[in-house]
């Protein structure tokens, strides 16, 4: 092995040592939500004596041990800071990462593999905020999300607009000009089409755009790159090579910020979830009574029900607050409008978004 | 030049081009920045400098060309990166140097006029590939070139389906001493009789002395051409490529206060 490979192998490891240091911080973040206290000695003296048990020979006792002993205060110092977590979907880096900590910008950010572990999560109090995407400028509604929305107990206290600006990720040694293939999600290479075509790149699909930019990074990878966002650069040091390489206007993800209570500070935005019977005019007699007490209305979406595919949700978000007495009557006349209605919350629009 | 299928002039034929909002061959258009981007800060205090003063698009080398391997090569992707920041501040258009095929696609993501240079014009190579590219060329006269050369360079971006080449008179060898080189202004109207394609001209280079950079802008404005590329560097003395010949923004500033006005008058005159 020549030196330079040497040198790129153990710039690979120290990557992933710090990439897997930051999900143990998670992990440690919240188990703290399933015990009474932050220090735990038997768990700790627990931990230390697996350790020791591995017999590695250039590893000594003594160094794991301290190294161990390090890890774990500063694992208790970020319990102590009791941050929210925020849950997002996606890797660390992840668009619904970026709306996290707009959102909550104190927060500890907690990657889940699906939305409904964000949803069950919450639920459970085992998190405290979660973040889900409802819509895209270009690609419609998240059916995934809307569907749980349908079902949860959970309330929306925040909403964030977060622009998608596809960036191309690589490692910093990389030379651009030996970029062969571009890792991504599906549909972040479907909306860069054209910049990987003028550049031949090849487009390689990857199950996530912030996963792509964590792989290049823990793999060292030459001769490729990945798309995802600015934050993912970041988080795993990788260079922005080229801003904005998405091919139409920038599109944009609506977010919600769902929370086991409802935003004490109200809002001037309100969303809700009814459902109405199979008659002539049903749904034209709600929206009349939006019409009538001039309420202007935000998103209308429809959406079948999984449990009965003949009928529909629908979702409505409007402006102004569940406490202003327009809209309290409103929604007391829905009541006998609709077979089923939810009502998500009244939260602060975010401004860009108007 | 019976070669030419695509380049000749055509009776009431004549190529405009429009980059992003800036129009070149429907009037005098001024190109003006840095030799090369040599720093952040340089940079955009060099493009607020010329925006200021009235130029419609910028100009800085990220990869340069230079005479000896040990002068300063340009900052490369760094230097593309503070050009699209610079436009991203000033909005004026990109126009930089490109000297590797292998960088034209990339390169071409960033700017918003991709310049062949003199030394590069015969690079028919560098010329299919900006000719694939999509974006507008500015295509500069070798410095031992006829016009028919340079017209056939020309033929060779046409023929690859791009219609945006800008020709560039940038002076041309000769026996004389005391200019860095001789500017070829009968080759404005020389070039109106023989192609479509606007000219433009390079007062720096072409003369490479400071003195004499606004007198050849007046007189190439006189000569109906189409534009003009000055370097102008916010602090000369510390510029790491032609110190001696940029202006500073305080001489472009009088410069366009003279050329504007200059066009305008023969342009009402009929002149032009």
């Amino acid at each position: 092995m020549k030196l330079e490979e040497i040198r790129s192998r153990i710039d690979k490891i120290d990557r992933e040592l710090l990439v897997i240091l930051q999900e143990r911080m998670g992990l440690a973040l919240r188990s703290s939500k399933f015990k009474q206290s932050i220090s735990d000695p038997e768990r700790e003296k627990s931990i230390l004596a697996k350790i020791e048990r591995m017999n590695l020979d250039l590893i000594e006792g003594s160094f794991s041990r301290q190294l161990l002993q390090t890890i774990i205060t500063e694992s208790k110092r970020l319990q102590k800071e009791d941050r929210p977590l925020v849950a997002f979907q996606g890797e660390q880096g992840a668009y619904g990462e970026v709306a996290a900590r707009r959102l909550v910008p104190e927060g500890a950010y907690i990657p889940c593999m699906e939305f409904i572990d964000v949803f069950r999560g919450v639920e459970d109090g085992s998190l405290d905020l979660g973040v889900v995407p409802v819509e895209n400028s270009l690609e419609g509604a998240v059916t995934q999300v809307n569907e749980l929305l349908t079902t949860t107990r959970l309330k929306v206290i925040g909403e964030a607009k977060v622009p998608v600006n596809h960036c191309l990720l690589a490692t910093e040694d990389t030379d651009y000009r030996e970029i062969r293939m571009v890792y991504s999600h599906p549909q972040a290479l479907a909306q860069c089409r054209g910049f990987l075509t003028r550049n031949k790149l090849e487009p390689r699909p990857f199950y996530d755009t912030a996963g792509a930019a964590k792989m290049i990074a823990r793999e060292n990878l030459k001769a490729a790159a990945a798309i995802a966002s600015a934050l993912s650069a970041e988080l795993y040091n990788l260079e922005i090579i080229k801003e904005r390489i998405e091919d139409g206007p920038s599109n944009s993800t609506r977010f919600l910020l769902l929370s086991r209570e409802a935003n004490a500070a109200g809002g001037n935005k309100t969303s809700i979830i009814f459902a109405t019977s199979h008659t002539a005019g049903s749904l034209y007699g709600v929206l009349r009574l939006f019409a009538e007490a001039d309420i202007n209305l935000t998103r209308i979406a429809s959406m079948p029900l999984r449990s009965e595919p003949s009928n529909y949700s629908f979702f409505l978000d409007f402006e102004g607050s569940e406490s202003d007495e327009k809209i309290a009557v409103v929604l007391e006349k829905m009541e006998k409008l609709t077979i089923s209605m939810k009502n998500l919350g009244t939260y602060p629009a975010d401004a860009a978004s108007r | 030049m019976k070669n030419l299928k695509l380049a000749s002039r055509e009776p009431g034929k004549r190529t405009i081009i429009d980059i992003d909002g800036v129009t070149v061959g429907s009037g005098l258009v001024v190109i003006a920045g840095p030799c090369s981007v040599e720093s952040e800060e340089q940079m955009l205090e060099s493009a607020h400098a010329v925006k200021q003063a009235g130029a419609n698009m910028l100009r800085g080398g990220a990869f340069k060309p230079r005479t000896s391997p040990y002068a300063f090569q340009g900052l490369g992707l760094n230097g593309l990166r503070i050009l699209e920041k610079a436009k991203k501040e000033t909005g004026l258009p990109i126009v930089t140097e490109v000297i590797d095929p292998r960088d034209v696609s990339w390169i071409a993501e960033f700017a918003d006029v991709l310049q062949i240079g003199t030394r590069n014009m015969q690079n028919f190579a560098l010329l299919k590939e900006v000719g694939k590219s999509g974006r507008p060329v500015l295509l500069k006269r070798g410095m031992y070139s006829t016009l028919a050369e340079w017209l056939n360079c020309a033929e060779y971006i046409l023929s690859e389906g791009n219609p945006n080449v800008i020709l560039c008179e940038r002076g041309i060898r000769t026996f004389e001493k005391y200019t860095r080189n001789t500017l070829d202004l009968s080759a404005v109207p020389a070039i109106k009789e023989l192609t479509h394609l606007p000219i433009i001209i390079d007062p720096t280079h072409s003369t490479g002395r400071l003195s004499l950079i606004e007198p050849m802008s007046l007189a190439a404005v006189a000569a109906g051409c189409d534009g003009l590329i000055v370097e102008v560097h916010a602090k000369p003395e510390e510029a790491l490529c032609d110190a001696d010949q940029a202006l500073t923004p305080a001489m472009f500033t009088r410069l366009m206060d003279r050329a504007l006005p200059l066009h305008s008058f023969l342009k009402s005159t009929k002149v032009l």
